[in-house]
């Protein structure tokens, strides 16, 4: 039986929903305020906040692609992304700001100060932040509750978030390491703590604990097949468990448990990054193919093999299948070739997605899966199928594999690991 | 008029409740924080810990600040606070010489608008023999003093800042208090 879990439905106006108003009043308050503390950091320190600014940009566009992709047969509109971005980067990062400093000081106050200080990274900031994130995935329902039709959507909104809280607090802190190392308008503090936020912490950071809560918001709004508490106690374990998450990479644990050197940093790293990182994947892993074969299922009611045959549709639903496909369209026909693969996938899932919105089969997009079937037809590669695995592409995985290695080792050394 | 519908309502109510959310996290844990009094008594002539192993003795009737005060294993804080004055000393990993450190916080302080370093520095020594520089500042309405120290890979910084009239009564005592200033153990 097909799942109804993830019938997409069509967008309301965004400016005729109540909600859509306080939300963009939040956002512009928000965007005051981070351009007051930006603007003040541009005036004390202009080359190391444009520096800043540039690095972290240049970071958020490979997170930004493979968030997207992720959601592959069912994109998300690039309006609700930008607004989720924005929300983390822009209002959840100034709303964290104070509370967390807030919450710290409470700490020494109820507590003491050795306490906050051992302790207050820990607590406060994972407290404040998750809570400001996971509002960020709650507006987005609120505003297109019928864009979240899978919890790969929660999951989507949610890294969204989560990177733009990232990439914000990033350049906050990168500027203030230029401010703490007193030595003026300064690139090299702006530097470290890129190799440091962006490249060591980056993969297990706020984009991860945002996902996870995201998770479960779509599952508390999706899975109307399962009881209310059952949905309530899944969604708030998944929030708890972003908040732990964050607890546990920000927490002295382990802080001069493995020795020194990188390869202590990297046990450190992988050891407090790796539980949350497996964790989210294989939650994305699961509701990605339950999505696919949701979606797959629907194109195959059509058996209409010029809109997609068998081959194609096994290629479909996975990310790495569709990517074998658009590489063995290059290798056989050339660049063009993989264009239109990829074009032609787009389309496929454009008509799986109309399919499961109830559109008549007369009326689905045919034309450009017609189009793209040409193109390749006259190039030669009719069906774009996967391939079978080349000795070409694993030995560039195990290279790219050796780089990343490198590169990391290379940061940890130059941050004085090693 | 158009009539607001139940659906619309509820949407509305949502969002205003994730505003309030936000205002709770944003202004509320302040507000709280703000009424919950900072200062703790301190025993006269007892070290305190400013973290990474350095302790000081702070002046007599000096409060402790548990805002500014974070002893952390490898970085710290400490703020005291004497009448109107704040007597504020940190400490975190350094690996330069001591005119290195005295730049780099004479940087620090001009870079706050306003701010600016007054007269000439000069040595300064503490009881336990660290070797440290000190000078002065102005800030608008307000002046100080600083101290910087280097020993063990760390750097000691100390912050004073207050109006004249308060700083001329109570700096004998502080600079009686930085004398004290103690590398007493390993940084974490």
């Amino acid at each position: 039986m097909i799942s109804h879990e993830v019938r997409p439905g069509r967008a309301a106006a965004l400016a005729r929903v109540p909600a859509f108003w306080v939300i963009a009043a939040l956002l512009l308050a928000g965007a005051l305020r981070m351009a007051q503390i930006t603007g003040r950091f541009a005036t004390a320190y202009p080359i190391a906040t444009l520096t800043a600014v540039g690095l972290f940009a240049l970071l958020a566009v490979p997170f930004w692609l493979l968030v997207a992709e992720l959601d592959f047969l069912e994109r998300e509109p690039t309006e609700l992304l930008v607004l989720a971005f924005a929300w983390g980067g822009l209002v959840a990062t100034s709303v964290s700001i104070q509370g967390s400093a807030a919450l710290e000081n409470l700490l020494a106050k109820l507590g003491s100060p050795h306490l906050a200080a051992e302790w207050g990274a820990t607590l406060a900031g994972p407290a404040v932040e998750e809570s400001a994130k996971t509002l960020g995935v709650v507006a987005i329902v609120l505003i297109a509750r019928r864009q979240i039709n899978s919890v790969l959507d929660g999951v989507v909104y949610g890294a969204m978030v989560g990177l733009g809280f990232q990439i914000a607090e990033d350049i906050v802190f990168a500027v203030g390491a230029v401010a703490l190392a007193g030595q003026g308008d300064d690139v090299q503090p702006v530097i470290a703590t890129f190799l440091l936020r962006g490249f060591l912490s980056g993969v297990w950071s706020h984009t991860l604990f945002g996902a996870l809560a995201g998770a479960g918001i779509g599952y508390l709004v999706v899975r109307r097949d399962k009881p209310f508490a059952l949905r309530l106690g899944v969604a708030l374990l998944a929030v708890l468990g972003a908040w732990a998450s964050h607890a546990l990479w920000n927490s002295p644990l382990f802080s001069d448990g493995l020795g020194n050197g990188a390869l202590a940093l990297l046990g450190v790293i992988l050891l407090k990054g790796l539980p949350p990182l497996l964790l989210i994947l294989w939650w994305v892993r699961h509701a990605h193919d339950r999505e696919a074969d949701y979606y797959i299922t629907q194109l195959a009611t059509l058996r209409d093999p010029g809109l997609i045959t068998e081959g194609e549709m096994s290629v479909l639903g996975s990310g790495s299948a569709r990517a074998s496909a658009r590489r063995l369209a290059g290798e056989r026909a050339g660049s063009a070739g993989r264009r239109a693969v990829r074009r032609l996938q787009r389309a496929q899932a454009r008509v799986a997605v109309e399919l499961s919105q109830g559109v008549p089969v007369a009326s689905l997009s045919r034309e450009p899966i017609r189009r793209q079937r040409e193109v390749l037809r006259g190039l030669g590669h009719p069906e774009a199928i996967a391939g079978p695995r080349s000795w070409r592409h694993t030995a560039s995985t195990i290279i790219t594999t050796l780089v990343a290695i490198a590169v990391l080792w290379v940061a940890l050394s130059a941050l004085g690991g090693a | 008029m158009a009539r607001i519908t139940r659906r619309e309502l509820m949407n509305l109510l949502g969002a205003l409740a994730v505003a309030a959310a936000l205002a709770g996290l944003a202004f509320g844990l302040p507000a709280v924080d703000r009424a919950l009094s900072a200062e703790r008594p301190l025993r006269s002539g007892a070290e305190v810990d400013v973290g990474a192993g350095v302790t000081v003795v702070p002046p007599a009737g000096a409060t402790l600040d548990v805002t500014g005060t974070r002893p952390g294993g490898s970085m710290g804080s400490a703020l005291f606070r004497i009448g109107a004055v704040q007597y504020g000393i940190s400490v975190r990993p350094f690996d330069g010489d001591l005119d290195r450190a005295a730049a780099q916080l004479r940087q620090r302080i001009t870079g706050n608008p306003g701010y600016q370093v007054t007269g000439a520095q000069l040595g300064v020594d503490t009881a336990g023999g660290l070797k440290g520089l000190q000078g002065g500042y102005t800030a608008p309405g307000r002046g100080g003093r600083y101290a910087v120290y280097v020993g063990d890979g760390r750097t000691i910084e100390v912050l004073i800042s207050g109006n004249d009239l308060d700083l001329g009564r109570t700096l004998p005592q502080i600079e009686a208090s930085t004398r004290t200033l103690r590398i007493d153990g390993a940084a974490k």
